[in-house]
């Protein structure tokens, strides 16, 4: 599994980038949604974005919606991990595609429950 | 010291609810084992200065202010490091905290409002002249001291109090 962690900030990239390696994802970051796309045009394509909502360049919200308008990025799983915690922000990344919605601060089982609850930790993680 | 002012309702920050949000971060990234204490503050704490503003339906800026010892133990707890964070690290950790902190007590407020990125700063401070301070926490972890200080739009705290006063 591959995962592309997308936030301005290194230390919370740093935080994203522990929990799923040890859960024995491969990683990739991203400083802003622009990065993120241009990653994936570029590929490997990831099975999930790990989304920072407020960023410099294109926000993750942006990004969302762009992903989604990409029928051949269909498949990657979407979740959005941000301070906006606002009912209508997580109504409208919900609305635009993302697939979960994890408000900071967070622990590492928010993290892994919510990955779970998607089918997307691996078997030998939990063996 | 903890103290709020008397600014009543819409542009108020409870304390309680800011100290709430912020044991929560420190929690989820810091560790439970050594709680945040409450404690007596010089007014000037110098070192590092991090601070985030809300516009929209409700106006206010949060900054968190933190010596330098105190942001390198944050810093290289968040970044599950032992060895001494570089002063980059230190930035954007400490952006990322008061995003994280701001970011929570905006929620607390009804209305559209649109955080801002961080801005973090080091020996630099004073909020804009145009916010009133709202709530304060002084507070050590570790014996380190550390300050959260939110302010609001004076003229909307303003006239909250004739609205309520009246």
């Amino acid at each position: 599994m591959h995962a592309l962690i997308i936030d301005d900030s290194t230390t919370m990239r740093s935080i994203l980038r522990r929990i799923v390696t040890g859960l024995g994802y491969t990683t990739a970051e991203a400083g802003d949604g622009q990065q993120a796309l241009d990653q994936m045009e570029a590929g490997p394509l990831p099975d999930l974005c790990l989304i920072d909502w407020n960023m410099p360049v294109m926000d993750g919200y942006t990004f969302v919606t762009r992903v989604r308008d990409r029928e051949e990025w269909r498949d990657v799983t979407l979740m959005m991990v941000t301070t906006e915690s606002e009912h209508n922000q997580i109504v409208r990344a919900l609305a635009a595609g993302a697939h979960e919605y994890v408000i900071k601060p967070f622990t590492p089982d928010a993290i892994i429950e919510k990955l779970d609850l998607l089918g997307l930790v691996p078997q030998e993680a939990t063996a | 010291m903890t103290t709020t002012t008397d600014t009543p309702v819409d542009t108020v920050v409870r304390v309680e609810d800011v100290r709430a949000l912020l044991d929560g971060v420190w929690e989820s990234f810091l560790g439970a084992e050594e709680p945040l204490l409450t404690a007596a503050l010089p007014a000037h704490l110098g070192g590092w200065t991090a601070a985030v503003s809300v516009t929209g339906t409700w106006r206010a800026q949060i900054t968190i202010e933190v010596v330098d010892p105190l942001a390198r133990l944050v810093t290289a707890h968040m970044l599950g490091r032992d060895e001494e964070p570089a002063v980059e690290d230190v930035r954007d950790a400490l952006g990322e905290l008061v995003n994280m902190v701001g970011g929570n007590i905006k929620s607390l407020h009804h209305g559209t409002a649109m955080l801002s990125l961080p801005w973090v700063g080091y020996g630099e401070d004073a909020p804009p002249p145009l916010l009133r301070e709202t709530c304060r926490l002084d507070l050590t972890w570790r014996g380190l001291p550390l300050r959260v200080l939110v302010h609001v739009s004076a003229s909307a705290a303003a006239a909250d109090e004739r609205r309520h006063s009246g």
